[in-house]
């Protein structure tokens, strides 16, 4: 046999295995119950999103747990499957669609805006229901009517820092603005923070633009410290703007900063450390809303984490498997979900989860048509660090 | 397996063979992802802002996709015959450094062109075809293409031209063969190939962005050639595969996975410094299969 013939051999016995390994679409077969109520995260564990993926974790975790330790889905336990998306695109696509050919009823996740754009439209395709979690671009849930989120948009939540610093030193006038160039996050959310900076009469001296994966920010920080900048405003991931920080720090700069959702997580301690110290962020999130959920919610993290106090990100991701929880256990009620064909139990599923209005951590939230959330309370809190820079906490701005 | 990994393999399989091509004239390119970036924008642009392209929005047709591919490998080929005759001039580590830089250049504009999307890029891009085993037959006909090309390759003098001038370039031109227009030929041949890989791929991952073409994307690619080889075209394509499903494939050894991938990749070239596919090893191969089939041939005539 010649060379050239066994590749040919070798080509055809490749194209038979890949075509024989074809999975066939669950959609038509009945839910599989057996084992639990099948759901499906969707989190970037790995990459430089994990700072976000672990919060969120733990936050499903707690979840779970509070459901199943409430009865699980009318005495049958809700069952997660939690896998890792990376902190790509075809990292979240392969894990939406390993999820979805498992049979899950409905997903969280993905960590990034940028992963949703590509990933949702899978499980809108198919017609599985996506609760987002952590999405804060604009135009989200507008990708289809499977795909919704908890996470409030930037628009929404991000201007309210900007009135708080100018609250704190109404004489503002010098604001510079940086955002990463390559991230969707980014980009999103600097146009609403430069809007609002506008609208309150601060046109920016400068904006500078980074990359995601860039370490060192001298070169764009010299140049916005030229403009004498007295309010710097961040639209940066965790890693990045962590570095971002302690670099402006140590270059001299003593001004106000105001970071975006970005960097709404205690895991940017280790990053700027001491540097962190009177970072304003939005929240739509406040430990100390006193509603039994919220109570509840923090009762067991706190159990958990050693009475650390809940960042955003979890108690988001608490929510989302909250509202699919309750959804199901009502529509479970209605219909028995034992018995009914996947694809007719998930669009189901999804109308449940917009008609309800559920008390979360966030307080009492429902959803619009199109699966916008809709949620009332937002809190601008201020990074106080401990002497040692080492460790620090959100304390929530009255 | 399900479809749509086997899907993303064989694009991996796709964008080895264009890292190959350039390889196998003896220049280390690592413009691959630019122009794949390039193929998707062509299609990702057509496809949602041209109502001919589009469909019904949702589906579009797949003459349209045929379209798309022909006018982003053209579109990257155009690119690569452009700036082919300078960048080729540099060799070995010079020719990847500015690459290298040719990809970075792609992906600022790719950021900053008005029509670009910017960093979130062009979504909800409509879908040739319903389910992803659609998308693997497509591929699966492409990459056969693209390999009997390869295959071709080896019994014309086009390819002996190239192979002479990866053993040695200044013997190549001694002996009459126009070692600049080769090498070009090489280079536009891998861009043209890494763009209609490119139009594929942005239907298939619905969305598309700047972040296709990175230099991280560089460095996968090329440790698809490195792992599986660089001297035969069953090289790449096994390694494009093979690197491609392992991250994947890795999943139930839960968060370890990242970390046996990166063991994978280092203990590939320390254990096969020459790929894992080599002439040796297919020959041995073909010597063994073509044994037992001429035994099982010779059976009747025995007394």
């Amino acid at each position: 046999m010649s060379v050239g013939r066994l590749l040919g051999v070798g080509t055809g016995l490749l194209t038979l295995t890949l075509l024989a390994g074809c999975a066939t679409d669950p959609g038509s077969q009945p839910v599989d119950v057996a084992g639990g109520v099948p759901v499906g995260a969707v989190l970037a564990l790995t990459g430089n999103a994990n700072v976000y993926g672990q919060d969120q974790k733990i936050g499903l975790e707690l979840a779970l747990q509070h459901r199943n330790g409430a009865g699980g889905i009318n005495g049958n336990p809700l069952k997660l499957a939690l896998e890792d998306s990376g902190s790509d695109e075809p990292g979240a696509n392969a894990a939406f669609t390993l999820q979805i050919n498992r049979g899950v009823l409905a997903l969280i996740g993905p960590t990034l805006s940028q992963q949703a754009f590509s990933a949702d439209p899978i499980a809108q395709r198919r017609g599985v229901p996506v609760v987002a979690p952590s999405n804060t671009a604009t135009g989200i849930p507008e990708i289809g009517f499977f795909i919704s989120r908890v996470s409030a948009q930037s628009s929404v939540i991000a201007p309210l820092a900007i009135e708080r610093a100018l609250k704190i030193q109404p004489g503002l006038k010098r604001a510079a603005v940086f955002y990463a160039q390559d991230d969707a996050y980014s980009t999103a959310e600097t146009t609403i923070f430069q809007k609002a900076l506008k609208e309150k009469g601060l046109d920016p001296v400068t904006v500078q633009r980074t990359q995601l994966n860039d370490q060192d920010f001298q070169n764009q920080i010299s140049a916005a410290l030229r403009e004498k900048p007295d309010l710097i405003v961040l639209s940066l991931q965790a890693v990045d703007g962590g570095n971002l920080i302690r670099q402006l720090r140590e270059l001299g700069y003593k001004g106000l900063i105001v970071a975006g959702n970005g960097m709404n997580t205690p895991n940017i301690y280790p990053i700027c450390q001491k540097y962190c110290d009177g970072l304003l962020i939005a929240q739509a999130y406040s430990p100390e809303l006193d509603t039994p959920a919220n109570m509840a919610f923090l009762k067991a993290f706190q159990a958990a984490k050693g009475g650390a106090i809940p960042p955003q990100l979890t108690a988001q991701a608490y929510t989302a498997l909250q509202v699919i929880g309750d959804a199901l256990v009502r529509l479970d009620k209605r219909q028995p979900l034992k018995g009914a064909t996947l694809t007719a139990a998930r669009k189901a599923l999804m109308e449940e989860i917009l008609a309800g209005t559920y008390a979360t951590p966030l307080g009492e939230i429902r959803f619009t048509p199109e699966g916008e959330v809709i949620q009332t309370q937002f809190f601008v809190a201020q990074v106080r660090m401990d002497p040692g820079g080492r460790s620090g906490r959100f304390a929530l701005l009255k | 397996m399900d479809a749509a990994l086997l899907e993303q393999m064989l694009l991996g399989a796709l964008l080895a063979l264009s890292v190959y091509l350039p390889l196998r004239c003896g220049q280390l390119s690592l413009a691959t992802p630019g122009f794949y970036a390039v193929g998707g924008y062509v299609a990702a642009l057509l496809s949602t802002g041209v109502p001919a392209f589009a469909g019904s929005g949702a589906t579009s047709p797949l003459p349209a996709l045929l379209a798309e591919m022909v006018l982003g490998g053209a579109l990257a080929g155009l690119i690569a015959l452009a700036i082919g005759g300078p960048v080729l001039r540099l060799r070995g580590i010079y020719l990847a450094i500015a690459t290298i830089a040719l990809v970075e250049i792609l992906r600022v504009l790719n950021l900053n062109l008005p029509f670009t999307g910017g960093a979130m890029g062009i979504f909800g891009i409509p879908q040739p075809f319903a389910h992803a085993e659609g998308y693997v037959l497509f591929t699966l006909a492409l990459l056969a293409l693209a390999c009997w090309l390869c295959q071709r390759l080896e019994a014309l003098r086009l390819g002996r031209a190239m192979a002479a001038i990866r053993d040695d370039e200044l013997a190549a031109a001694c002996v009459g063969i126009d070692t600049p227009r080769t090498k070009l030929i090489a280079f536009v041949a891998s861009a043209v190939l890494a763009g209609v890989t490119g139009a594929l791929a942005a239907h298939f991952f619905n969305s598309w962005n700047a972040r296709a073409g990175s230099f991280d994307a560089s460095i996968t690619t090329l440790a698809f050639v490195v792992f599986g080889g660089s001297r035969l075209w069953p090289g790449p394509v096994l390694g494009g595969l093979v690197l491609t499903a392992l991250p994947e494939l890795l999943r139930p050894v839960g968060d370890l996975r990242l970390i046996l991938f990166g063991a994978v990749i280092l203990l590939g070239p320390l254990f096969f410094p020459q790929g894992l596919v080599t002439a040796e090893r297919l020959h041995w191969l073909a010597a063994r299969l073509g044994r037992g089939r001429h035994r099982g041939r010779q059976a009747p005539q025995a007394p």
